[in-house]
């Protein structure tokens, strides 16, 4: 037996032992870093710290619910999905279909707790039905083929999915005017002078969170969840059990997809501009996410967009917004090189 | 064994690639040369390109540029003295702030057409110096109505097109000044936050302004953020709270849209937003923001007429290309007439640089420097944007 790294899907428990030296090392950068970065760096002080923080984690909710897609479709077929992030781009496009319909930020026809339901709603079904489409014809075909021909044409569909956006769309960007839509205030976290979260960023984060209770549950409660992970962790006994591999991979790609169009909708509300190049950079920004965290795990995945979206908040702050990429890039090699299991994948026996 | 075989295959094909590309570029370069000379009919319908942001973050400006050349080819086309010398335009979409590739892809379409004499763009500076190598291999003289860097015209920092490129409007060297000035004359700022857009553009304005206005003992403090930025909340962070306004100078306006909601939802909208004349846009609409622009007369008949022909909409961004497509279509009519019914890219562009306009819809006098820069430049206005999106000159 030799051990190979080979995350699981929905590895939810059971091996937090193994887990335990990734946190404590993670933990303590973490408050080096923030010690540093409070009382030594140019810019100093608690607050902007938090600030900072603050808007790392609204950022890195939507890199978490982009990099959930990547790591679920990995962890049930072991293939990169390339195309995910032009899928993000197509929810963030529908959510903006939705609100032009309904008369747009300024001049919404419905209430606007119901338009934005909506607009998520019809986001995450309309890129779940893409999700779908994009197993059914272009990776099934390609179960039994060599692991190359499926990530290329990942890559061909990814560029499919962009240019049939920029000719549906244009290449103009779209703006949501999000803040008109919903509100420019929000909460001052200790006084007027203290942290600021504006209620879109309370939206986002809680939608995120919520959405990934809901998957955690999915995964774990459900008889679909058992499904999932019973595929992911050996297709073929669970064929022998009854188990349509399939129908279970078809309704992952939905789930995954699904999430990726609710990440659009939420990027499109916060950050207003849309247009057909953004599930690029996103999507890198995901498979990165889901490398950190472990591919293959949710939890990981979620930590891992968390991270993400810290890492690049604070290198815009204290460095540059020239190179908070670059340190973003730079620490996605340093987990391929040092740690490539991620912080919460864990390596698995393979019999040899 | 069969690995290293395949290993030393590829290295050897990658290698035969860079080799064959390499010689193909260099057998190239005489073949686009006499291009330049290549005698060309004139014939009744003479064909300009124009280069613009058709579709892309910046079409809103590149289409105000088209409507622009296409109004003076309409006026022209319409005087019966031009009737045996029609000028017909070809479009080209530069999709500036997506990628320069899609300016050096047009630059090659212009250049590979033999019925073009002369172009009108492209619109941004880093497009120019794409394209430069494509236009001047061609012999292809083009005017830009909007790229502003100063260095495009020294004939060394950025590359040498001088008597290839040409422009309408003045450089950053002037609207530099003009930004800084406003800023500390008449809004007495004395704490300014610049951010770049890491273009090149941007980069040469916002030191430009940043100099003058340390010189003159304001505070300043940079920082940069990419063209393809969509979170701006850490570099928004950043900004002290007593700022007194941030100078963007950027192309795209969507981003500076984007930017100003952010700013706004951070509750620091007291820090007022000052942009550049690559934001003078319908797409940059945050009420009370400053930007500087070119001068253009609007009291000039052919500018109201523009006006009313286009629902009131002035789209004064497109005003210098009105100007470009003037220099082109007067030279290449100049020079086809000097070869009696022929002429070349090389006669058409020698006539450019040697264009006199004695008056001009902007407000002064076109014609040309060494480089390709106008003499005598008049200085940018500066505009403050209204609750209803317009813009109205304030200084």
């Amino acid at each position: 037996m030799i051990a190979t790294p080979q995350p699981r899907l929905g590895s939810l428990g059971g091996q937090y032992r193994h887990r335990l030296g990734s946190f404590g090392g993670l933990g303590i950068a973490l408050v080096v870093w923030a010690l540093y970065a409070v009382y030594f760096s140019p810019t100093q002080g608690w607050t902007f710290f938090l600030q900072l923080s603050v808007n790392g984690i609204i950022l890195g909710s939507i890199y978490a619910l982009i990099a959930l897609g990547y790591s679920m479709v990995y962890g049930i077929l072991k293939l990169l999905n390339f195309a995910h992030g032009d899928v993000y781009m197509i929810g963030s496009f529908i959510g903006f279909g939705i609100l032009t319909l309904f008369g747009g930020a300024l001049t919404p026809v419905m209430p606007v707790v119901l338009l934005v339901l909506i607009m998520f709603v019809v986001a995450m079904l309309g890129s779940g039905v893409l999700g779908v489409a994009i197993e059914r014809f272009a990776y099934r075909p390609l179960r039994n083929a060599p692991r190359i021909a499926p990530l290329i044409s990942a890559l061909g569909v990814a560029f499919f999915l962009e240019n049939s956006a920029l000719l549906l769309f244009g290449a103009q960007y779209r703006n949501y005017d999000g803040y008109d839509l919903i509100s420019y205030n929000g909460i001052h976290l200790g006084g007027d002078a203290g942290v600021f979260v504006s209620y879109l960023g309370v939206i986002v984060i809680s939608s995120a969170v919520a959405l990934m209770v809901a998957l955690v549950c999915l995964v774990r409660w459900t008889r679909f969840g058992k499904a999932m992970r019973a595929v992911s962790f050996d297709r073929e006994a669970a064929a022998m059990m009854g188990i349509d591999p399939d129908r279970v991979i078809a309704k992952t790609f939905f789930a995954g997809s699904a999430l990726a169009g609710a990440a659009g909708v939420m990027f499109g509300l916060l950050f207003s501009q849309i247009y057909y190049l953004i599930g690029f950079l996103a999507g890198l920004k995901g498979f990165t996410a889901a490398v950190v965290g472990g591919i293959g795990s949710i939890p990981g995945a979620m930590l891992g967009g968390l991270l993400v979206g810290l890492v690049e908040s604070w290198a815009t702050g204290y460095l540059n917004g020239n190179v908070s990429d670059l340190v973003v890039f730079g620490i996605l090699i340093a987990f391929m090189l040092i740690r490539p299991t991620g912080l919460l994948g864990s390596p698995a026996l393979q019999k040899v | 064994m069969l690995k290293r075989v395949g290993a030393i295959a590829a290295v050897a094909a990658a290698f035969a690639v860079v080799v064959s590309t390499s010689a193909w570029g260099s057998a190239k370069a005489p073949a686009r040369s006499a291009a330049a000379s290549k005698s060309i009919k004139c014939g009744k319908v003479r064909t300009i390109g124009v280069a613009a942001p058709l579709t892309g973050p910046a079409s809103s400006i590149g289409v105000q540029q088209l409507h622009w050349a296409q109004y003076f080819v309409k006026r022209w086309n319409k005087a019966k003295a031009n009737k045996n010398q029609q000028i017909k335009i070809v479009q080209g979409d530069t999709q500036l702030g997506v990628d320069t590739a899609f300016a050096v892809k047009v630059a090659h379409s212009f250049a590979s057409n033999s019925k073009m004499l002369a172009v009108v763009g492209p619109a941004g500076s880093q497009e120019v110096v794409a394209s430069t190598s494509t236009y001047k291999g061609g012999g292809l003289g083009w005017v830009s109505g909007s790229a502003t860097r100063t260095t495009l015209t020294d004939g060394h920092t950025d590359g040498n097109r001088n008597g290839f490129f040409f422009r309408t409007v003045p450089n950053d060297s002037v609207q530099a000044p003009a930004v800084a000035k406003y800023m500390t004359g008449t809004l007495k700022w004395k704490r300014v936050y610049i951010i770049d857009d890491q273009e090149t553009y941007s980069q040469g304005l916002a030191d430009g302004v940043q100099k003058i206005l340390q010189a003159k003992g304001v505070s300043v403090t940079r920082n940069s953020i990419s063209q393809q930025a969509s979170d701006f909340s850490s570099v928004i962070a950043k900004i002290p709270a007593n700022t007194q306004g941030v100078y963007i100078p950027w192309q795209l306006a969507p981003q500076a849209q984007a930017f100003g909601q952010q700013l706004k939802a951070a509750g620091k909208s007291h820090s007022a937003l000052f942009g550049s004349d690559g934001l003078f846009s319908p797409d940059w609409k945050i009420a009370g923001s400053y930007d500087s622009f070119f001068p253009v007369n609007t009291s000039d008949a052919t500018v109201q007429g523009f006006v009313k022909s286009h629902g009131g909409d002035g789209q004064y961004f497109g005003a210098p290309s009105y100007v470009a497509a003037q220099v082109d279509t007067l030279a290449i009519t100049k020079a086809c007439k000097a070869g009696h019914g022929k002429t070349s890219r090389a006669a058409v562009r020698k006539v450019i640089a040697k264009t006199k306009l004695k008056s001009s819809i902007l407000g002064f006098p076109v014609s040309f420097a060494k480089g390709g820069d106008i003499h005598s430049p008049a200085s940018f206005g500066i505009y403050q944007i209204q609750k209803n999106g317009s813009f109205k000159r304030v200084g």
